[in-house]
């Protein structure tokens, strides 16, 4: 053992085993469980464990799964979208116009102090029929009825996660700005490129990797969240997860739910793979 | 070389806060010169590169180029470009691509584009590279690729930051002669801070020579180093042995010295040292000295010592005799194809001097 442990590989092995099993126990195992499920059916009270793919029919062939899948990528994308717009500049102000980097970086990670579900509900104070922005904007004569389009939507989902993921979002595009090598600005200026032109000839272009990082990290947990839906979504606001929440509980169909987990995993996992495809070759194009 | 003007520098300062990096800078360039700026690192020599490209601003004075003020002109404006010390090559871009990124704001057809930048990576003599990606660039293509990159925009200026510090010793001295040929068949005035002073010696027209913000001298190589104006250029340009005079008497294009271990000598005095004191500092090059067993025939003044220290360099040897009434070693270089003079540690020795090879170095405490 103690001539195993002193070998490169053996060093190896005893340094990755305690995360090798860690996500053998809580990944791998789980989802293994995930895919038996999925080929089973549910009788009324018991699993009929015959292999079937009956499940994965279903979930092909039934609209309300292809329509809320949908509308989870369509809303994951725009979460998406929206943070990583409003993150893009922040983190170039932390990172180029800034002294004050670690203070900056301490502040955007403030609201994880205080628990999501709190932020959620704060949401809902702000955009709710008697809410903050309604109440103010009333006293204020601006309207005269509170208005109705603020909560239980998709726009509530988008701009309530936008808000929650954007240090997710800032972190990685900062760090992809502050690996720039200044003299690569200052050549690109030396060439006759104006702010703007050296920002998307070198700037864009340099940080596509840390764009792609904070997308895939916002937009894989997002089209799976079903907390953010079930509290501020709405009827119309409802997604992929909280029909696989319904599987899992109320409908009582574990089979039909793992189906559901694997094809949104599935579907994830080949937008995220098309997205990512996408960004590299465009930023490639600039020249 | 042209007679006309290119760059006209005069009176620019540049402080940073309380400290000035830059002091009272006057300096004119003519058309397809190649100039050095020559310092120790800090003296400010970066600075001044930065504020001819327009990276910086300088707080007083005027920069003009090819007869224009520069002051209201940003960098991207400006009719000279840089080649970085890093380098700066994009590396989300290929060689063809770096070449061709500030010919893309030219409004060239495709075709021009494509012969101009196979032209300037021909001339860098990286032909056909174009598609070579930038991470597998050695460091000696890197700075090929750089220097193709703004030459290709026909700069009437080009600036270089240290531009071969970054490569080893012997593709530095190729490249030493091949950056001069390439200036001298394009005329472009090159202008090059390095703190290399065999770099700038062999490569430049003339050399400025910078030391804590302020140009002290500006000379051909030759000039700088027969005729030093003080004490901190002759250290900074080859050895240099310093020695305190007496003058004894003036004959007005020479003086006459008692030389600190020599004894008397007439020496010229040097028009770049105008300060003038009864007490002046001489130097002597190392290998302008005679070192000899015996006292050396024909020579204008001699001293005698112990060989306290031998340091072989190869291509010659130094001597550092140690002898009375001088307080640091005497150094005397002897080429090494001279195999009869080997002296050993301990030895005594005869070091001989011309009148001629004592250079005046004006007031000591210039």
């Amino acid at each position: 053992m103690a001539g195993l442990l002193r070998t490169e590989a053996g060093k190896g092995l005893a340094l990755s085993a305690p995360a090798s099993l860690y996500v053998g126990l809580l990944v791998a195992a789980p989802l293994g469980i995930l895919v038996a499920y999925s080929f089973w059916t549910q009788t009324y009270v018991e699993i009929d464990k015959t292999l079937t793919w009956a499940n994965y029919l279903e979930a092909a062939t039934d609209p309300l799964v292809r329509h809320l899948m949908l509308r989870s990528i369509l809303i994951a994308g725009a979460v998406t979208a929206a943070t990583v717009a409003l993150a893009y500049p922040i983190a170039y102000f932390i990172a180029f116009r800034t002294q004050k980097k670690t203070l900056w970086l301490l502040l955007i990670t403030i609201p994880f102090w205080s628990s999501y579900l709190l932020r959620v509900f704060s949401w809902k104070l702000i955009l709710g029929f008697n809410g903050v922005l309604n109440s103010a904007l009333i006293s204020l004569g601006l309207i005269d009825e509170p208005l109705t389009f603020l909560l239980y939507n998709e726009f509530a989902v988008v701009l309530t996660l936008a808000h929650a993921w954007a240090p997710f979002a800032i972190l990685p595009i900062y760090v992809s700005l502050q690996k720039i090598d200044r003299s690569l600005l200052e050549a690109a200026t030396d060439l006759g490129c104006s702010k703007l032109e050296r920002f998307v000839r070198v700037t864009l272009p340099l940080t596509v990797p840390g764009i792609i990082a904070a997308s895939l990290i916002i937009f894989i947990p997002t089209v799976g969240d079903y907390v953010t839906p079930s509290l501020v979504g709405g009827s119309q606001g409802k997604m992929i997860a909280n029909l696989i929440q319904v599987q899992f509980g109320p409908a009582n169909n574990w089979p039909l739910g793992a189906t559901l987990s694997l094809v949104a995993m599935a579907s994830v996992g080949f937008a995220a793979i098309l997205f990512a495809v996408l960004a590299t070759a465009l930023g490639r194009r600039i020249r | 070389m042209t007679d006309q003007n290119i760059i006209e520098i005069s009176g620019v300062e540049k402080r940073f806060g309380t400290f000035t990096a830059v002091k009272d800078l006057n300096l004119t360039l003519k058309e397809g010169e190649f100039f050095s700026l020559l310092g120790p690192s800090g003296c400010g020599k970066t600075t001044a590169l930065r504020m001819i490209a327009g990276f910086q601003d300088h707080d007083a004075g005027s920069i003009r180029i090819a007869g224009q003020d520069m002051a209201h002109i940003p960098a991207n404006k400006r009719p000279a470009n840089m080649v970085f010390q890093s380098y700066a090559i994009f590396p989300h871009l290929n060689v063809g691509d770096n070449v061709a990124f500030g010919l893309r704001k030219l409004g060239l057809s495709k075709a021009d584009m494509k012969t101009r930048v196979a032209e300037a990576l021909e001339m860098v003599e990286l032909g056909g590279l174009q598609a070579r990606k930038a991470d597998e660039l050695s460091g000696g293509q890197r700075q090929r690729v750089a220097l193709a990159r703004a030459l290709v925009m026909r700069p009437k200026v080009l600036l270089l930051d240290e531009p071969l510090s970054a490569l080893d010793k012997n593709l530095r001295e190729a490249m030493q002669l091949e950056m001069r040929r390439l200036q001298q068949k394009l005329g472009i005035t090159f202008v090059m801070v390095t703190h290399d002073q065999y770099e700038a010696m062999t490569m430049s027209d003339r050399i400025g020579v910078m030391f804590a913000g302020k140009l002290e001298q500006v000379d051909r190589p030759e000039v700088l180093y027969a005729r030093p104006c003080n004490r901190r250029v002759a250290s900074f340009i080859g050895g240099m042995n310093f020695l305190d005079a007496r003058v004894t008497g003036d004959n007005g294009a020479t003086v006459d010295v008692n030389l600190q271990g020599f004894g008397p000598l007439t020496i010229d005095v040097n028009p770049n040292a105008p300060a003038r004191s009864p007490d002046l500092l001489a130097g002597i090059r190392p290998e302008q000295l005679e070192i000899g067993a015996q006292r050396p025939e024909g020579y204008d003044a001699c001293l005698q010592g112990t060989v306290s220290d031998i340091a072989f360099y190869g291509e010659s040897v130094h001597y550092y005799v140690r002898a009375a009434g001088v307080e640091q070693p005497i150094s005397a270089a002897v080429p090494n194809y001279f195999h009869t003079v080997d002296h050993k540690r301990g030895d005594q020795v005869w070091l001989g001097v011309q009148n001629a090879s004592v250079i005046d170095l004006g007031a000591r405490d210039a």
